[in-house]
């Protein structure tokens, strides 16, 4: 290329940053690839504008034979109707105990009337089995001439129906209905008879009126249903382009071409991304678009569910539309990254279920009764803007407009996040190229054997990850009751930290790695970041307790689970200190940090994955806590923590910072009733418990700062990015740092 | 043009634990020069060539284009080469123009001189006749043929060929060589893999002979006869790699058959 040609492109492109057009260029061949496919064409265009129609004209016919389909009852032993007011009219009902229906078919038969060798009993219930009636009412001849008992008369009538027939159902329920309306007719009768007024019964009436206007009405159903077909269409409308312009293009050998031109693999990643998000839009547009037009003439005309359902309001739902489009974003990005892994079309398909799990909780989520928007639920990804949107159809804009920031701040990290591993996933060089050879059991277990390295590799992190989350899903199973004794407490913590947390990461360091210590991350940091470590705790501890009082507030806690917790907090409050320190701060901080910021944390931070570490442990931190409220707080602190691991290199200064911050919860009640000189100055006692005095917890998170200041001084040690200083690597070295662009 | 230096690349393979598929390969190529990689499947030369492509980055050692490194300076790199191998296919639902028009807009051609250029390819290359064809339709040569335009199109000085004759009948392949000795005249450097013995004796101007990730010996056809005292070239080759493996015939049917987890053309077209 001539050097007149360069432009102010060509300048970005040499300093590393996608370039606009590039870009475009991608993004235009792509969108005509796809479209250049009759395949692509039929599943997002043409299916979705036939299906729906079609499916509308089926559901009319069927509407239409339901409301033709009459109920037919056998009524047994008419002639024994006697006394009251006339149940029967001629051959069917009197007409004012069936609101004047027409489409109810009454048979009429004698009690006698059966055929030779059959009870009546037998004849009736075959009848009804084979469905020659759909319910039979048997009055029988004691009807006439009831029992008395004590002055009261005691007459009854059979209804025989099959619980598992819709239409018999149906035909029960009508036939209850009219049974009532007959009795109480009679009750009148005899009441009048006796000179009570009828009026006395039903002193006064009443009426129930609707006052939601009607457009929330429609929308109500609308609202809740549209959102997750768009959702769910936005979904496989990202995937399937997602796994051909990733996947397909590996097995055609074009990714390769694409790989050595001068596109950068961000201007890849974000020309493709672009191409998917259109499908996945299209898709869902078309699709809810049809579905919506289709539904609108439908349910006007055949009216069911009366109010419940009204025709879907059409301009409303435009605001979903402005919702899809982040959310296309964030699935096609996530569809890119897994499609990314994938050999082949065929194996790209095999990850479209697990992605689909992951997400689909999401997605159904808001479907849930009582979910409504919230500062809690619009910090819960896609829910929250899902959420947002329903609240913006039925018309609530301020409330909408509060929570706004909230849900737009989640939805731009989760999209955030999701194309950075798009992007790293086009840089790693294993996962575009790698995985060609046959896996074998034998030579798998040869293989972790012989290749064991001086920390784990990013694989065995997750599995170890794995491992311990999934045991301590079991061990809570089987932990029957929490326990109210100190010596249950002990067992409990025991079995849990130390049996399922810190046996599985010492196992696999101890069987898979060549260093406990190095896989374990003990290493001496400089000295001066252990006192830190203990002043970063005690500084924190405030704003940490805020965080979790705010979290019980937007997330409150149930009454049954505080009150399954009560024997437990009691027993803190009583048991000696010491012990209660040993086994909730020391044993946890010591389990928990050589677990998750040892182990899984070394193998996650070799080739370059830093972010990785810190969020996938924290992750996996929070969520090993059992129940919602902790596990968010240990979330937060899990990142902090985990970028403490990274900034000192080893775990010693995290079980510091763990054990104080630990050790401070469970003291704080202790302290204020020490009576330690000066300690008012710090902790005060209100109704709530002990408290952090304001000006103390306003000094607290500056000194807070300043220690985290502090560690960010540290320069991270040399080894954390290349694999902890062995020679031997799995994917490419850290130095492939061609497209850190973004 | 290219300068290679200690390049090494490994990676951890299940059956064989750390294997080294490139190993301590050190040579470098000047303008003008055609420069043959020639050595039998599974030898590193596509793992070589990937390197120099930056589809790959190396374990350790320096690739050097045009002055360029291959791993801090990728993008530049390959606005320098072109790479045509047997794993860089052509779009199916693109025609052969449509297709080198992408590639040199992605180069920032501008449209004027970048359609003119298309012309001259075209021409060169006898490749008017099928230039609406979309990709999917074309026969193996044709193909061939549109990947090295796709090369060619921003005129790059360094084009890099990894097996480029394979699976092409005789009189496509001719056509190439043909190609090939057109573009040493305009001073390009080249390099190519390939394990035909013949094309490597009428082409090239130096040989590397490479085997299990090792260059074995480096030089031009008359230094290596010079050198092993052996006029026939094949007898060359293949005394060559029975001195270094522990027996030819037992060695490279091994290595044939395991290579690289990155899948290379003999392997992935048989």
């Amino acid at each position: 290329m001539s050097r007149q040609d360069q432009s102010s492109d060509d300048l970005r492109a040499e300093s590393g940053k996608p370039r606009l057009s590039a870009i475009v260029l991608i993004y235009v061949r792509e969108m005509r690839d796809q479209l250049r496919d009759r395949r692509t064409l039929f599943t997002i265009a043409l299916l979705p504008i036939m299906l729906y129609p079609l499916v509308g004209t089926l559901l009319l016919q069927i509407a239409q034979f339901s409301q033709k389909h009459t109920t037919t009852i056998c009524l047994v032993g008419s002639e024994n109707i006697q006394g009251g007011p006339p149940l029967l009219k001629g051959d069917a009902f009197s007409e004012e105990y069936t609101d004047g229906s027409n489409n109810l078919t009454v048979v009429l038969r004698r009690a006698d009337d059966v055929d030779e060798g059959e009870t009546l009993q037998e004849a009736t219930v075959q009848w009804v089995q084979d469905g020659s009636f759909d319910c039979v009412l048997m009055f029988p001849p004691s009807f006439v001439a009831p029992a008395s008992e004590q002055g009261q008369t005691k007459r009854s009538v059979e209804v025989l129906y099959n619980v598992s027939s819709d239409e018999s159902q149906i035909a029960m329920s009508r036939v209850t209905t009219i049974l009532g309306k007959w009795r109480s007719a009679w009750v009148g009768q005899s009441l009048e008879a006796s000179g009570i007024d009828m009026a006395m019964l039903e002193p006064f009436q009443w009426k129930d009126v609707d006052l939601s206007p009607e457009r929330t009405r429609e929308a109500a159903f609308w609202s809740k249903m549209l959102p997750f077909i768009m959702l769910v269409w936005a979904m496989t409308g990202a995937f399937y382009p997602a796994i051909d312009l990733v996947a397909g293009e590996k097995e055609r050998g074009t990714l390769e071409t694409l790989l050595c031109s001068p596109a950068l693999r961000s201007e890849i990643v974000w020309g493709k991304l672009g191409a998917v998000a259109s499908f996945s839009m299209l898709t869902a547009i078309l699709n809810a678009g049809s579905m919506l037009v289709t539904s609108y003439f439908v349910v006007q005309r055949i009216g069911v569910g009366g109010a419940a359902i009204g025709a879907p309001p059409l301009v409303p739902m435009l605001w979903l539309f402005v919702a899809l489009i982040p959310l296309s974003c964030l699935f096609s990005a996530l569809a890119l990254a897994v499609a990314a892994m994938a050999r082949s079309s065929k194996e790209g398909q095999y990850y479209l279920m697990p992605l689909m799990m992951v997400t689909l909780p999401l997605v159904l989520l808001p479907m849930l009764p009582g979910m409504n928007l919230s500062a809690g639920t619009s910090l819960i990804p896609v829910t929250g803007m899902f959420l947002l949107v329903r609240a913006l159809v039925e018309g609530q804009y301020s409330e909408s407009m509060l929570h706004f920031p909230l849900v737009f701040g989640v939805t731009v990290g989760c999209l955030w996040l999701a194309v950075t591993w798009a992007k790293r996933q086009f840089e790693n060089e294993a996962v575009l190229f790698g995985g060609q050879e046959q896996w074998e059991f034998g030579a798998w277990v040869k293989h972790l054997w012989r290749d064991r390295q001086p920390v784990a590799t990013t694989a065995q992190a997750y599995a170890c990850g794995a491992i311990i989350l999934v045991a301590l899903f079991f061990g809570r199973l089987a932990a029957t009751a929490v326990p109210d004794d100190l010596a249950g407490i002990t067992k409990m913590i025991l079995n849990s930290q130390l049996g399922l947390i810190l046996t599985p990461a010492l196992l696999m360091s101890v069987m898979l790695t060549t260093s406990i210590r190095s896989s374990l991350r003990v290493r001496w940091p400089h000295w001066f970041s252990l006192p830190m470590a203990v002043a970063l705790g005690v500084t924190l501890h405030p704003l940490y307790l805020a965080l979790g009082r705010w979290i019980e507030y937007t997330y409150p806690v149930s009454a049954e689970a505080l009150q399954a917790m009560r024997p437990f907090l009691d027993q803190v409050e009583t048991a000696p200190w010491y012990s209660i320190v040993f086994l909730m701060a020391f044993i946890p901080a010591v389990c928990e940090e050589l677990a998750f910021r040892g182990f899984i944390f070394a193998g996650l931070v070799r080739q370059g994955g830093r972010l990785r570490a810190m969020v996938v442990t924290a992750l996996m931190f929070g969520i090993s806590h059992g129940f919602l409220q902790q596990s968010i707080a240990a979330s937060c602190m899990g990142v902090l923590i985990g970028w403490v691991a990274l900034r000192t290199g080893s775990v010693l200064p995290c079980i510091l910072l763990h054990f104080t911050s630990n050790a401070l919860s469970v003291s704080m009640s202790r302290l204020t009733n020490s009576r330690l000189p000066g300690i008012d100055l710090f902790i005060t006692t209100t109704q709530d418990g002990a408290v952090y005095q304001p000006l103390w917890f306003l000094m607290s998170i500056g000194l807070a700062i300043t220690c985290v200041m502090y560690f960010a001084t540290l320069r991270s040690p040399v080894e954390e990015s290349n694999a902890g200083g062995c020679s031997v690597e799995t994917g490419p070295p850290n130095t492939n740092s061609q497209q850190s662009a973004g | 043009m290219i300068q290679v230096d200690h390049l090494t690349k490994a990676y951890d393979d299940l059956s064989r634990g750390r294997f080294v598929a490139v190993d301590q390969v050190s040579f470098s190529i000047g303008r003008g020069e055609i420069f043959g990689l020639l050595g039998p499947n599974g030898a590193g030369k596509t793992t070589v060539l990937r390197i120099l492509s930056t589809v790959l980055s190396p374990t350790s050692g320096t690739a050097k284009i045009a002055g360029h490194d291959v791993t801090t300076d990728p993008a530049t790199v390959r606005r320098n080469i072109g790479f045509v191998s047997n794993n860089t296919a052509i779009y199916d639902r693109m025609t052969a123009w449509e297709l080198v028009t992408y590639f040199g807009r992605l180069h920032g051609m501008p449209r004027r001189p970048l359609e003119s250029r298309l012309e001259t390819l075209f021409d060169q290359l006898r490749m008017n006749e099928f230039r609406n064809v979309p990709g999917g339709k074309l026969s193996t040569g044709m193909k061939q043929k549109v990947s090295i335009a796709r090369a060619m199109v921003h005129d790059p000085p360094v084009l890099i060929f990894d097996e480029a004759t394979l699976g092409l009948d005789v009189l496509v392949a001719r056509n190439l060589l043909e190609v090939i000795k057109g573009l040493r005249l305009s001073g390009k450097c080249l390099i190519f893999s390939t394990h035909i013995m013949s094309e490597v004796q009428r082409l090239c101007d130096r040989i590397a002979i490479m085997h299990q990730g090792r260059i074995l010996d480096i030089g031009t056809l008359k230094e290596l006869r010079e050198r092993h005292d052996e006029d026939e070239f094949e007898e060359l080759f293949f005394g060559l790699l029975s001195k270094h493996g522990k027996g030819t015939e037992e060695d490279s049917n091994q290595t044939g058959q395991v290579d690289s987890p990155f899948p290379s053309d003999g392997e992935a077209s048989a």
